[in-house]
């Protein structure tokens, strides 16, 4: 891999970060209703005095270009996305970090669990095909991948919490708890992420174990496993050395690709459990108006997606030489 | 290798199995520990300071930590807060609150007459450096009292007023430790975005039973018991509320039995409940209304209405008879709420008034009203006074109301009026609808829209929307403006006698329901659902109209007992009387028989092991069906 191609890719990862931060900053100016009127909401008895204030306070008086861009990007440069409209007095950036963990501990866990589960199966079920495991694997992967993953979780919910009360129905610990030691508390909190994880996990795992099937079929047609067999190498040989590395390149893209989704599919999962992730925390400033934390969703959420694409980029080129160009 | 890689993945399925088996028994077991009452709302737990406070959340969590002077009790009557026994001078302009002695704040100091005199004198000092004080929600208590200077002597808080008042009283100010409080700045507790910004964080210091000593911001608020609380303790130890983004997730808590207590529950979901065993449901009215809203300025100049119609009351008044509300409370409610007539609800037993001559649904009547006004009927288009077909715009914010949108919309095409009907969203909604007083870049381009209000144990914040100063405040968003409101207002506002007050607050009711510059269209209930088995003694406030939880003051806690110590529990719900002036109100639901040997998910349960089964044997019928394929292959 050279180091220009390398160079290449930050490069351009680089240039798209910023141009998603002006997008930010055009994107929520763009909004309807006028920002101190949302700041102050309905409040009985302000005068117009008071707007002028909330106006003069928040920078509003001032033109859009160049004074509040200018300040907009040296402040989100420095860290600083500004304070929440709704969670009053907090920054955005406490915010967010409150609720980046569960979310990355919920959706990095269901990537894995869904990542190793979808490739085995799929991997199988594609050697094997017509095998038993082939046809309840891909039917069960076809029927997980068409569900959506509020209903999956609403089944799971009202059939393991509401029935049979094995797991705690929402939440991400037992408020008020007091934990004899660490493992009684990440009991606590394994026992609530049971079923979002199981929700995720079972979200994601068709289409791994459906793409890595697929690959799987279309590798064992290659001449280089044809070769393989000619050479008298076992079954279990030519799967691990020769077609599961060819098969396995889709599937990095397309985690890169699952990545991006985190927040549209912690929305749905994390609302059902009320999971305070990053999801619920999207769900509720929407619903508050909070353009401030809102923007800085945004901004994460597309990082985020930048750095995936650029990091299955490299891995990429690491893996298939073919692509160094 | 496929014997291997079978066994592999037997054994991470195992592994899995055997972890989530560890997990499940400690799932159900519930450690002997505080006895917690849990309540979920889907509004947000954003605050605890509680000047910042908006919603009915906001306001539960401060009144349940800090005393008002005065507080409510179970049927809104005035009990002892703050203050043990209160009086006012024969010309209600002074009035004495004495402090009880010997009182406590929960961390042990002394509460006195100083954290009164504190806490007025901030919101006096913040109300004329600022007009307002952080949300501008709870200042309008002490500034419609009339409030002058406060002081304090020995443990007597006295407070000097310009006019005379009756509802000091009612003021919804939560007394705060001045040792706590005094540390900081007008500016860091009224702005959220300054330096140093109090946000109140527990453990709060208080003198109400409940005290928050945790708080995960959007999520949860947990409290304990005050040991200094002056009264009687409160049973449950501990107090949660949860904060839930989707209410059928809190309905499962409920009935999972993770939460006793839900505010906020929607109608189909409410009526699901019906037949659920220990699930008692609370309807009670809402201290407000939805109301159709119309721009009786339309074409004054700088303002944007399509139509100068709807600058006559006598137009408004044939619109209005062509509005079927029981039909939309119906059809919308679920038959949850109460048609709409006046401006202070019904949930106000004392106050609510119904017209004289209230208009029914009648579509000939309202063609005969619209044609005597002369707005004739051309070609089957109304006209207006200017010889222009009428087409009306009927707009609602995003968050709700299309449906009512609808039906209206079918009843004045009745008329010949053409009805454009549209979403707009909130915010975009709220600059559309001011007029130019209340800024130059304002035009109140609107025509009709619908939206709702909220009110207080007084009807006053009700009444206040509508007099001629709160058109430049943004507030009377229809633009009414009558000098004999106006006048009544301050009459009420100054009435020491309560006769005289309800003759005031009547004849503004009726008054504003002749000129019909907004019609409310129904008072939608207050739907609450909670558990029998781990509490009893929930008891609605007001007794007829009201809910357990989420009401004024806190009553309704200190009235719970604890189930399982009761021999034999039985329904506590206090049954239902109607309001005056209301046939068909809410009615509080008693817990159905105690039936605990179904649930309702158990259909489920037996509907998923046949879909399970289903599969499986098609699967294997697929299988049966493509085995000699595969075999020839």
């Amino acid at each position: 891999m050279s180091a220009r191609y390398v160079l290449r890719r930050i490069v351009s990862a680089g240039v798209t970060i910023f141009l998603i931060v002006i997008l930010n900053f055009v994107l929520f100016r763009m909004m309807p209703g006028s920002p101190e009127r949302i700041l102050l909401g309905r409040i009985p008895n302000v005068t117009p005095a008071a707007v002028q204030g909330t106006r003069e306070r928040w920078g509003l008086d001032k033109p859009l270009f160049p004074d509040q861009f200018v300040s907009y990007m040296t402040s989100t440069f420095q860290g600083d996305l500004g304070f929440s409209f709704s969670m009053r007095g907090q920054t955005v950036v406490e915010v967010l970090e409150s609720r980046l963990w569960p979310t990355l501990l919920l959706f990095g866990l269901g990537e894995i669990i869904a990542i190793v589960v979808g490739l085995l199966l799929g991997a199988y079920s594609g050697w094997k095909r017509g095998g038993i495991l082939d046809f309840l694997g891909n039917g069960a992967s076809l029927i997980l991948y068409a569900t959506p993953y509020f209903l999956l979780g609403m089944l799971l919910l009202i059939m393991f919490a509401t029935t049979l009360h094995w797991f705690p129905t929402f939440g991400m610990n037992t408020p008020g708890r007091d934990y004899a030691d660490i493992f009684e508390e990440l009991g606590d909190i394994g026992r609530h992420l049971v079923l979002p994880l199981a929700t995720v996990s079972l979200g994601l795992v068709g289409q791994y174990a459906i793409l890595m099937r697929s690959s799987i079929l279309d590798t064992m047609t290659e001449d280089y496993v044809t070769t393989a067999r000619a050479k008298g190498l076992t079954e279990g040989r030519i799967l691990r050395s020769h077609a599961l590395p060819n098969a396995l390149l889709p599937t990095v893209s397309l985690v890169a690709i699952n990545l991006g989704y985190v927040v549209a599919g912690a929305i749905t999962v994390e609302v059902v459990f009320n999971w305070p992730g990053l999801g619920t925390l999207t769900v509720d400033a929407l619903a508050a108006r909070d353009y401030p934390v809102l923007q800085g969703v945004f901004l994460l959420l597309s990082v985020t997606v930048v750095f995936a694409n650029l990091a299955a980029d490299l891995l990429y080129s690491f893996l298939d030489p073919r692509v160094r160009t | 290798m496929r014997n291997r890689l079978g066994v592999r993945l037997a054994r991470i399925i195992a592994l899995g199995a055997l972890l989530g088996a560890g997990l499940i028994p400690a799932g159900v077991a519930q450690a002997a520990g505080p006895l917690i009452l849990n309540a979920g709302t889907t509004q947000k737990l954003e605050t605890l300071n509680p000047w910042q406070s908006i919603t009915y959340a906001d306001y539960e969590v401060f009144q349940v930590q800090y005393e008002l002077l005065v507080s409510f009790g179970p049927n809104l009557e005035e009990v002892p807060g703050y203050a043990d026994t209160w009086s006012a001078s024969a010309d209600k302009k002074t009035h004495t609150f004495h402090v009880r002695d010997g009182m406590k704040w929960s961390d042990g100091e002394p509460a006195t007459c100083d954290d009164a005199l504190y806490t007025f004198q901030l919101v006096l000092d913040a109300v004329e450096k600022l007009g307002y004080l952080g949300s501008g929600y709870l200042d309008p208590y002490l500034t419609n009292t009339g409030l002058e200077s406060v002081k304090c002597e020995g443990s007597n808080f006295i407070a000097t007023t310009k006019f005379p008042t009756t509802l000091l009283t009612q003021a919804y100010i939560p007394i705060l430790p001045k040792h706590v409080w005094s540390k900081y700045t007008i500016d860091q507790i009224n702005d959220t975005t300054v330096e140093g910004y109090f946000d109140n964080a527990p453990p709060v210091v208080g003198s109400g039973p409940y005290v928050a000593v945790e708080w995960k911001p959007n999520n949860f608020i947990r409290m304990q018991r005050n040991p200094n609380y002056w009264g009687k303790a409160g049973v449950p130890d501990e107090i949660i509320y949860h904060q839930f983004a989707d209410e059928a997730t809190m309905v499962q808590a409920l009935k999972s039995g993770e939460l006793d207590y839900a505010r906020g529950v929607g109608a189909d979901l409410y009526d699901s409940l019906a037949t659920e065993p220990n699930i008692a449901r609370s309807e009670g009215y809402a201290n407000g209304y939805s109301y159709l809203s119309f721009n009786t300025r339309a074409t004054h100049a700088g303002y944007k209405g399509s139509t100068s119609a709807l600058e006559d009351p006598k137009f408004r008044d044939a619109l209005m008879w062509a509005l079927n509300k029981q039909e939309l409370v119906d059809k919308v409610l679920n038959g949850h709420g109460v048609p709409g007539t006046t401006i202070v609800p019904p949930y106000h037993v004392n106050w609510h008034v119904e017209p004289a001559t209230p208009r029914t649904f009648d579509i000939v009547e309202a063609n005969k009203r619209l044609t005597d006004a002369g707005y004739p009927l051309v070609d089957g288009k109304r006209m207006d006074k200017d010889g222009k077909a009428i087409t009306l715009r009927l707009t609602w914010s995003s968050d709700g109301y299309p449906k009512d949108a609808q039906f209206i919309q079918g009843w004045w095409e009745q008329l010949g009026i053409t009805v454009d009907a549209f979403s707009t969203e909130e915010d975009t909604l709220i600059d559309l609808l001011y007029g130019p007083e209340t800024g130059d870049t304002y035009d109140a381009d609107w025509d009709t829209y619908i939206w709702s209000w909220g009110g207080d144990p007084d009807p006053m914040s009700l009444l206040s929307l509508f007099t001629t100063d709160q058109i430049e405040a943004g507030v009377d968003d229809c633009f009414f403006s009558n000098a004999r409101y106006d006048e009544l207002f301050t009459l009420q506002q100054q009435a020491t006698d309560e006769t005289a007050r309800k003759g005031y607050i009547s004849e503004m009711q009726q008054l504003f329901y002749d000129q019909g510059c907004n019609t409310p269209l129904y008072y939608d209930s207050e739907l609450h659902a909670y558990r029998t088995d781990k509490f009893t003694g929930w008891t609605n406030q007001p007794p007829g109209t009201g809910t357990p939880l989420f009401g004024f003051g806190y009553p309704g806690y200190l009235a719970l007992t604890d189930a399982t110590l009761v021999p034999t529990p039985g329904p506590t719900t206090v049954p239902a009387t109607a309001a005056p002036g209301t046939t068909a109100g809410p009615t509080a639901t008693a817990p159905p028989t105690t039936d605990n040997t179904g649930s309702s998910s158990t259909p489920l349960l037996i509907g998923g092991a046949v879909v399970l089964v289903v599969v499986v044997a098609g699967v294997f019928l697929m299988m049966r069906r493509r085995g000699p394929k595969a075999e020839e292959e």
